[in-house]
């Protein structure tokens, strides 16, 4: 397939369709779209895997500065622990988006099944400890946050623990966000909610900030090399836009747990499907 | 402390004006972009405005970045200037990984 052709309306509608979707799921299970939309442009579409990252990534940042936009000011993001942390992500999606030029496209396929099944377990089994403190009095200290948790109705504060844990789980996830177009927020948030004591929905929110500069990192590689194209980016942006809004709407409240064992399953059909293309 | 925690809270709405700005200005120009380019209206104009989208979208995380850094420097916060420091010079590794 010739990228480089003039963009036909059905395709444009069929990425929007696919950014749609993908925005829609990864909101339902607090995953970025990325994870949907790769396999479906690279294995639906027969793009490239760099080109369907590089879109992708593009996504990623409109989601993230969306997101970020509509949630500050209501304490849930942490600005400090945010910044410290972009310093490994950013430095991990420099290093990721060097390595995707110079790697074979089988080489990125199979990382992004290894990735794939990994993300699966994480879906069906995501902790989900509060770690909060319910004395608003104590002193989260330099990078603890204090916000209003919905749950107890009330200030609760939380500490951060296992600083350079956080900030190899970072560089890690810079790394892999660059290499596979997905936003990272898959490792950081169970990594920053299990082990450095920030509440599912702190981490969630911070995570979320971080991964726009994270994915612009990655995409200007990507944009400078050509392989990121205005308008095959567009129409997976709106349609991510849309998906993440609709989204956030239906699934308000409901229960997920049959969508994340479908969700689960279609993983690891695309981490099969990519080890079984990867040869080709 | 209390004026620690005003300076973050007035950080935290500034970059949220910021990235609204490049969300709505970047969706806008791809959507009009778009439009024209299926339509085949002016299509010259319908890849400058996809071009420039693009370009807004990419921009607004580093914008963000820069907006802290003004804001820590004010505060006279040299750790957090210095990190969000490391963060801009990885994105100028970026661009320089782009085209060198």
């Amino acid at each position: 397939m010739n990228l480089l052709n003039p963009l036909t309306a059905p395709l444009a509608l069929i990425i929007f369709g696919a950014g749609a979707v993908a925005g829609a799921l990864g909101v339902a299970l607090g995953l970025g779209g990325g994870i949907f939309l790769v396999p479906f442009l690279t294995l639906v579409l027969g793009f490239p895997l760099k080109s369907a990252a590089a879109i992708s990534l593009a996504t990623v940042i409109a989601t993230s500065s969306a997101v970020t936009a509509q949630r500050a000011g209501n304490q849930l993001i942490n600005l400090r622990v945010g910044m410290v942390l972009e310093a490994a992500t950013t430095m991990g999606s420099l290093l990721g988006g060097i390595t995707a030029q110079l790697v074979a496209e089988s080489v990125l396929r199979r990382l992004f099944g290894v990735v794939a099944i990994a993300v699966a377990v994480v879906v069906l089994g995501r902790v989900n400890k509060r770690n909060v403190i319910l004395d608003p009095t104590v002193d989260p200290g330099r990078l603890g946050g204090r916000f209003y948790e919905e749950e107890s109705h009330a200030i609760v504060s939380y500490r951060v623990k296992r600083l350079p844990l956080a900030l190899f789980a970072s560089f890690i996830a810079g790394n892999v966000s660059s290499l596979l177009g997905i936003g990272g927020g898959i490792i950081k948030v169970p990594v920053l909610n299990a082990w450095c004591g920030m509440p599912l929905r702190a981490a969630a929110a911070t995570s979320a900030l971080m991964i726009g500069v994270t994915a612009t990192g990655g995409a200007i590689i990507y944009y400078g090399r050509g392989d990121l194209q205005p308008l095959l980016a567009a129409p997976a942006v709106l349609g991510v836009q849309l998906g993440s809004w609709a989204g956030a709407r239906l699934t308000y409240g409901a229960s997920v747990k049959w969508l994340k064992v479908l969700m689960a399953t279609i993983l690891v059909i695309v981490a099969v499907l990519m080890f079984l293309r990867s040869n080709q | 402390m209390n004026r620690d925690r005003s300076g973050l809270q007035r950080l935290e709405t500034t970059i949220g004006e910021v990235l609204r700005f490049g969300t709505i200005t970047s969706s806008t120009m791809f959507a009009i972009g778009l439009v024209m380019t299926v339509v085949g209206y002016q299509p010259a104009v319908a890849r400058l405005l996809l071009a420039t989208g693009l370009v807004i979208l990419l921009a607004t995380p580093p914008a963000r970045v820069v907006v802290s850094v003004i804001e820590y420097v004010r505060e006279r916060d040299w750790t957090f200037v210095l990190l969000t420091g490391i963060v801009l010079l990885a994105l100028a590794g970026s661009v320089v990984a782009a085209y060198f």
